[in-house]
This record gives C-alpha cells, structure tokens and sequence, in this order.
C-alpha cells in the first residue's frame, strides 16, 4: 500500500516525502503516482524531499526511475526541498540526479512548472 | 580533507552492535546512529555524511549476502575530535574484485554502484577486506 499522499494542485501532482522508503513503499508509491498521473492527465509531478536528511543511492535510484518513468507518460517530474546537507553527500556519492531537475523549494518548483506549462500551450 | 587523526592515539567505546539482514533494520539502525552523533555534537553534514554511509553499508548486507551482518558502531576520543566508527562484518560471499567494487559505476545487481565509492569518500578513514569467507569493512567518521 502506498503511504505517500498525492496531492493535486491545478494540473500538477505534489507527493511530499517523509520518510525513507523500502522497497516495496517506493514500488507501491511509483505506481500510484504513475496511474494517478494518467488518471488525472497532470502535467507536472513535483517531489517534496524537505523532510529528507538522508538520500542514499537507494533512494536515488528511486527518484531517478520515477523521472524516466513520468518523462515517459509525457509528463515531468522535479524535485524540491534537497537539504544542503543532503546536497553535499549527493555529490560526494557522485550520484547524478541529471534526469529530474531540482527546486530550493516547494514554491519555486510550483512556479516553475506553471510557467513552463503556460509557455507550452501558447504554442 | 586530509586526516592524520588516525596516526594519533585514540580510544575507543564500542556503543551498540546492529544487526542487519532485513530491510527494515536499516531504517532503526539509521534512527540509533543518528540518535548518537546527534548526542555528541555532529554537525549536520558530517551527519548526512555518516548516515548515508551507514545506509549504504546496511543495503550491502541485505542484497549482496544471504544472512546479512552486523555493524558495530563505536565512539572514538581522539584529544578534541570525536568520531563515529562503523565496523560492518559478513559471513557472505565475499567481494571478488576490491578494486571493481569500489569503482563508480561498478554493481553485480543493477544497481547505481556508487554504494561502496562513495562511502570511501563521505568517509575520512575506509578500509575493507574481504574472501569467500566474508567481508568486513572498517571505516570512521571524524566530527570535525
Ligand atoms: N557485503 C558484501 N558482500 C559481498 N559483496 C558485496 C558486499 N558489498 C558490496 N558487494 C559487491 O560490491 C559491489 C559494489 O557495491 P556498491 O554498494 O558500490 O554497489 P551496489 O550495491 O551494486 O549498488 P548501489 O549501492 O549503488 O545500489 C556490489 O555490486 C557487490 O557485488
Ligand atoms: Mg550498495
């Protein structure tokens, strides 16, 4: 069973992570995200990470796939809230979360993903 | 970061002995870890650094063996400095190339295999040793 919740706000999804996840938390929050996502036609998935002080290659594989996986609904997924201290371990890990952008905070992501949904459909 | 706290005397103070071979332990064993650096004045980064060190090192022992391990985390006084020592002991199958696992990239499952690299760096001393009898890796963090 999923325990995350999965918010919606305007055509974006919010999940806010509080805990680490085990495998079959993550496996059971992916899927809901990625019907959700299609149920709800959203365009944009933003992760809140705040409550994280840890993020270990686990966890970043997690968030990885997720992004792949949203990219491939035609959808994108950012995450926010990556603490500093997390941060510095991420680069000392060398781990490269270069397939989901990241956002200082919830608000910037939000505004963020509005703007450049608002740019697509002026096309 | 060069260290040369190790060449100095230090003492020791073995705290708790974790065992892990379920995934759920690793979730507790971050919580009592993090409970003793917090005690002893960590700052927030050398914290994330030992946490996920420690996680890392615990996914090791539920995925790469079949009963799992322990890992002894001891206090270390050395004049001023405090550290964390984390001693993770297996009876599993063992690391067949050293050198390979502990290149980026390098994973016998699919993984990210940045697992046993990136401890060597978030960590100030890392030393491992292991044959088909086991694997037991030593590694500390300094609080400085
Ligand atoms: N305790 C262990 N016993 C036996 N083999 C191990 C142990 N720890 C690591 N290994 C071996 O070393 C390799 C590298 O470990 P590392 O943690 O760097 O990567 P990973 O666990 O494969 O992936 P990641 O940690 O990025 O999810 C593993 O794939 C595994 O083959
Ligand atoms: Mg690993």
């Amino acid at each position: 069973m999923n325990i995350i919740p999965i918010l919606q706000l305007q055509s974006n999804l919010i999940a806010s992570i509080q805990t680490e996840l085990t495998d079959e938390q993550a496996l059971a929050f992916q899927s809901e995200l990625l019907e959700k996502n299609s149920a709800l036609n959203t365009k944009g998935i933003i992760i809140d990470v705040s409550m994280l002080d840890v993020i270990d290659s686990y966890m970043a594989k997690v968030l990885t796939d997720l992004a792949k996986m949203i990219k491939l609904q035609g959808s994108k997924a950012v995450l926010s809230g990556v603490q500093p201290a997390v941060a510095s371990t991420l680069v000392d890990m060398g781990m490269k979360l270069n397939s989901i952008e990241t956002f200082l905070s919830l608000d910037s992501a939000f505004l963020y993903l509005t703007k450049e949904q608002s740019g697509k459909t002026k096309k | 970061m060069s260290f040369t706290l190790s060449q100095k005397e230090y003492s020791s103070n073995v705290k708790f002995l974790l065992k892990i071979n379920q995934e759920w332990h690793i979730a507790r064993a971050r919580y009592q870890v993090k409970d003793l650096a917090l005690k002893h004045g960590f700052g927030q980064i050398n914290l994330a650094h030992l946490i996920t060190s420690l996680s890392e090192l615990s996914y090791n022992l539920v995925f790469h063996t079949n009963n799992g391990g322990t890992i002894t985390v001891s206090l270390l006084f050395c004049q001023d400095a405090i550290g964390i020592q984390l001693l993770c002991i297996d009876d599993g199958p063992g690391i067949t190339s050293i050198k390979d696992a502990l290149t980026d990239g390098f994973s016998t499952n699919g993984g990210l295999g940045g697992g046993l690299p990136g401890t060597e760096r978030l960590m100030d001393e890392f030393n491992i040793e292991s044959s088909s009898k086991g694997t037991q890796i030593s590694c500390i963090k300094w609080n400085v």
